[in-house]
């Protein structure tokens, strides 16, 4: 079995075409490491000036009201993951700013498919995008013919007459190919690893690290499944070309027509909620209540006559607190409530539209590596909305806090304003991306789809291997 | 000629007894029809979310004269009263939905500042965009080449691996005539495809009769002629059939696709845009500023723009309306430049890809195909400028009530300027893609004749 495996890894080295094609995988892997760490830098850094912009803007103010400040608010930039110079995701197509005011939440703005033309619908040249469709062709091309070849040529009666089985025939093709893969991949992905670390944002990040091994070993599986499959396929079949053109077409149908169709039958099953719409339902809610019993001027009235009784006194004027401060805060509370299940709902649907997609990755494993590895690279919509989540609770935080201190203002803070160094003291929006630990879960059911792959593919493809006839 | 129709018809008889070629051809029929049933539904519920936009303008204008019953400042109104700018589809765009479902189709605009508003994006589900659409442009460009390369991969190949071909040549015919036949049979099946299914999509889409009609046609047409040139050159080559279809689909891969994704970086990196995000943090820092400065400064800059207004009263009033105003737009001028900068620069962008996409014909089929929809981003900053002249259509009807102080009444809601807005196809970019397509047509037909000429077809 050794000797058989040694024997492919041999003979496909020696394979002019073979080596032709896998120095241009190659190469495009090269390319798009270089690009990609260069586009996530200018990215990374554009963002990280804005944000520093900002802050400093925030910090620098003059003496204002503090509802003055809660309008003029800040800016979230979503900063680019590490690992997203190999997989970029879905961040091409999210937005890179969001505008955090008072009373509203503003959409994500700025996508980088926003600033193109319609040829990102081409795709785009990322690591993933090679190893998730160049480098599974070029196993088709390297392992088309692992039987067929063989049997064409005869060479398959002599190799059983000398007592090997078929399956150990198999297994040894199956090692032989991984390694000639092994060859053309892990350079590739070794220099992107080199890459990463020696940038020194990057340096001695374990949770980093981590994300990248698991991005190597899926892949691995993902590759491993792609050879298996081709050389039973390759058995199963009576020709090279019979075998060469069910494989093309299967590739065809997983990399390019499945993803697409289902993406496209999600969308049409669970239809999105425009923001206009959604936003007019939101203010409706916060104006009129969330029931349409409870609406905003008898909150606010409410909130008067309490302040009235818990103090004790019978005019605004004597307050030690600015009635609007207070009515504003818990105006903002109840707007923020109304707006997160909006959001949710929202979320719900698009992780419904997804869903068609997520559990396609059980027939494709192109859809079960695809979602595996932007969460890996922390490049997925679930870590977009972990974003969204934070620059929600940064601006959440930060207009409550401006609205108590206008609360503590007492009566009449209209005509006044807080000193500028006032808002030295505020936090300024600092995002930490989630860690591995937190986008595991999510990952489940790709992992899950990957490994049964796997599995099914080596007991039963093998077992159809056995009983495959030999001439 | 006679020769040629003989085999001409039998490859029909072959053709319909090879049951996986006729599997195929439905298969792409099939995938044809669910994208115009697709894109056509897309289009329909782009417009019918369109359509529910002057409902919500109308629950807006009650909800404020409730608010405000009787005659108001216009200041009030223009602060709390929001309309939208509407970016209707073309019918073209049914069949060719380029990127509107990426960029929003209205923009929902009140008095204040433009820059703020004016980039504002719809809900998007970005795995959703980043799979992208699979309109009946889609199957044209992308699957309609693979099925051209299944038909033909092994047009002489499988005659010659089979035997066959030994005994076809010992009869009285050229080898070109036999290819000729099968290659005309095979165009002929893909050809009649591709207008079956356009023809049903513009039925489908309801498009008007007029020069787009043959402009997608012909378009279609030449695209098809490329991939059967590119077959020719393939057949032509005379390897063993697993080479031409390893060949053939190694084509298709680098016309398809990493011609296009490599295009798409050089171009980024060849054209960067100013970012957008950079002026909306100017202009908000002008706008904010506004509120520290002396009222007096902030007007005379004002009038120095608007100078009909010059005479009205001295702001001494703590808070004015039209000083509010006067500082929003401010803000918007002080970023006039740098939003012409990044409009241009997108356009530029959008301009070069179409002046380097004669490196891929499947680039030039989905540009034309796009601007005949009018779907791509031209029609998008189209339609921000339009946006933009209904933003200052609406400063011009709340100026004069601002600044001569005249009421908001419950009448002036009707008068207000409405916005609608159509987006146009791009002809010129479709007759140029078809000048280019005819191009390469031209030139991958050349070289496969060439080629057959030069290489006489041998029967081993």
């Amino acid at each position: 079995m050794k000797s058989i495996a040694q024997k492919e890894f041999i003979s496909t080295l020696r394979d002019r075409r073979f080596v032709v094609l896998s120095a241009l995988v190659l190469a495009l892997l090269l390319t798009a490491t270089l690009v990609g760490r260069a586009s996530f830098r200018t990215l990374q850094r554009e963002r990280q000036l804005a944000q520093t912009t900002v802050n400093d803007q925030f910090r620098n103010q003059p003496a204002r009201h503090p509802h003055r400040v809660a309008h003029y608010g800040s800016f979230a930039f979503r900063p680019r993951s590490g690992l997203s110079l190999l997989d970029a995701g879905v961040d091409s197509f999210t937005g890179s700013a969001v505008y955090l005011e008072a009373h509203q939440q503003n959409s994500v703005n700025f996508s980088q498919a926003q600033q193109s033309g319609s040829l990102i619908r081409f795709g785009e040249m990322t690591v993933a995008f090679v190893l998730q469709l160049l480098v599974p062709l070029l196993i088709i091309f390297l392992c088309f013919g692992a039987f067929t070849q063989e049997r064409e040529t005869g060479t398959l009666q002599l190799l059983l007459a000398q007592g090997t089985t078929l399956r150990q025939v198999a297994w040894g093709k199956i090692r032989g190919y991984c390694q000639a893969v092994a060859l053309v991949v892990a350079p590739a992905l070794a220099l992107a690893a080199a890459l990463l670390f020696t940038g020194e944002e990057f340096a001695s990040n374990t949770d980093l690290l981590a994300r990248l091994v698991l991005f190597g070993l899926s892949y691995a599986v993902y590759f491993f499944l792609f050879v298996v499959g081709s050389v039973v396929v390759s058995a199963r079949q009576a020709s090279s070309r019979a075998a060469l053109v069910t494989l093309l077409g299967l590739w065809i149908l997983g990399g390019i027509i499945l993803p697409k169709a289902t993406a496209n039958l999600g969308a049409s099953l669970y239809p999105t909620i425009t923001k206009a719409q959604m936003d007019a339902e939101v203010h409706e809610e916060a104006q009129h209540g969330v029931n349409g019993h409870d609406p905003h001027d008898q909150r606010a009235a409410a909130i008067k006559a309490a302040l009235l009784k818990k103090y004790g006194v019978d005019s605004e004027e004597k307050l030690p607190v600015s009635v609007a401060g207070v009515q504003m805060a818990a105006g903002e509370a109840y707007s923020a409530r109304v707006y997160q299940q909006h959001f949710a709902a929202l979320n719900a649907t698009y992780e419904q539209q997804n869903r068609l997609s997520d559990w396609a990755g059980l027939l494709n494993p192109y859809q079960a590596i695809r979602p595996l590895s932007m969460g890996l690279a922390g490049s997925d919509f679930t870590h977009y909305v972990h974003f969204q989540q934070a620059a929600e609770a940064y601006r959440y935080g930060l207009v409550q806090r401006l609205n108590g201190l206008q609360a503590s203002m007492g009566y009449g803070d209209k005509e006044r304003r807080l000193d500028a160094h006032t808002w030295r003291e505020l936090p300024v929006f600092a995002y930490r991306a989630p860690n591995l630990h937190w986008a595991l879960p999510h990952l489940f059911l790709p992992v899950a789809a990957l490994l049964l792959w796997a599995m099914v593919l080596s007991w039963l493809g093998l077992r159809l291997i056995s009983k495959t006839s030999i001439a | 000629m006679r020769v040629f129709w003989i085999l001409f018809s039998y490859e029909w008889r072959h053709f319909r007894a090879a049951k996986g070629l006729v599997l195929l051809c439905g298969l792409l029929l099939a995938t044809g029809l669910y994208g115009i049933y697709y894109g056509t539904t897309e289009i329909e519920r782009q417009r019918q979310q369109l359509a529910t936009l002057p409902e919500l303008t109308h629950r807006n204008v009650e909800e404020l004269k409730v608010k405000f019953p009787g005659p108001t400042d216009a200041g009030d109104i223009g602060y709390y009263h929001s309309t939208f700018a509407v970016h209707h589809p073309d019918p073209w765009a049914a069949l060719s939905l380029g990127l509107r479902d990426v960029n929003p189709t209205y923009v929902k605009l009140r008095l204040l500042g433009l820059h703020n508003q004016l980039y504002a994006s719809d809900n998007t589900n970005p795995m959703k965009t980043l799979t992208g659409n699979f309109d009946l442009a889609f199957v044209l460009v992308y699957l309609l080449p693979l099925l051209i390369i299944a038909l033909c991969f092994n047009l002489l190949s499988a005659e010659r691996e089979e035997g066959i071909l030994t005994l076809l040549l010992a009869q009285p015919v050229r080898p070109a005539t036999v290819l000729g036949a099968k290659l005309a049979f095979r165009a002929g099946i893909v050809m009649a495809l591709a207008w079956l299914l356009s023809g049903v999509g513009m039925a489908w889409a309801g498009v008007p009769l007029d020069i787009r009609v043959p402009s997608w046609l012909a378009m279609s047409t030449l695209y098809c002629l490329f991939w059967f040139g590119v077959a020719l050159v393939v057949t032509a080559w005379q390897r063993a059939s697993a080479v031409n279809a390893v060949a053939l689909l190694g084509v298709w891969l680098v016309l398809v696709v990493l011609v296009p994704s490599l295009l798409s970086l050089g171009v980024a990196a060849a054209r960067p845009v100013p970012q957008g995000i950079e002026l909306t943090i100017r202009q908000r820092e002008e706008i904010h500023a506004g509120w520290d400065k002396p009222k007096t400064q902030t007007m005379n800059r004002f009038f120095g723009l608007y100078p009909q207004w010059r005479d009205t009263t001295i702001i001494r009033e703590r808070f004015a309306w039209r000083w509010y105003y006067a500082f929003q737009h401010l803000g918007d001028q002080a970023v006039a430049s740098q939003a012409r900068a990044y409009a241009q620069g997108l356009q530029q962008r959008y301009d070069l890809v179409e002046t380097l996409n004669l490196f891929s014909p499947a680039i030039i089929a989905q540009t034309s195909f796009n601007a005949l929809g009018g779907s791509d981003l031209p029609a998008h900053l189209a339609f921000q400028r339009s946006a933009a002249r209904y933003h200052d259509s609406l400063r011009a009807f709340y100026y004069p009530l601002l600044f001569r102080k005249v009421d908001f009444t419950h009448a002036d809601y009707a008068r207000e300027p409405q916005h609608t807005f159509t987006s146009q196809s791009e002809m010129p970019t479709v007759r140029r893609g078809l000048s280019k397509l005819l191009l390469s047509v031209t030139a991958v037909l050349a070289l496969g004749f060439v080629l057959v000429r030069r290489r006489s077809i041998l029967p081993h």
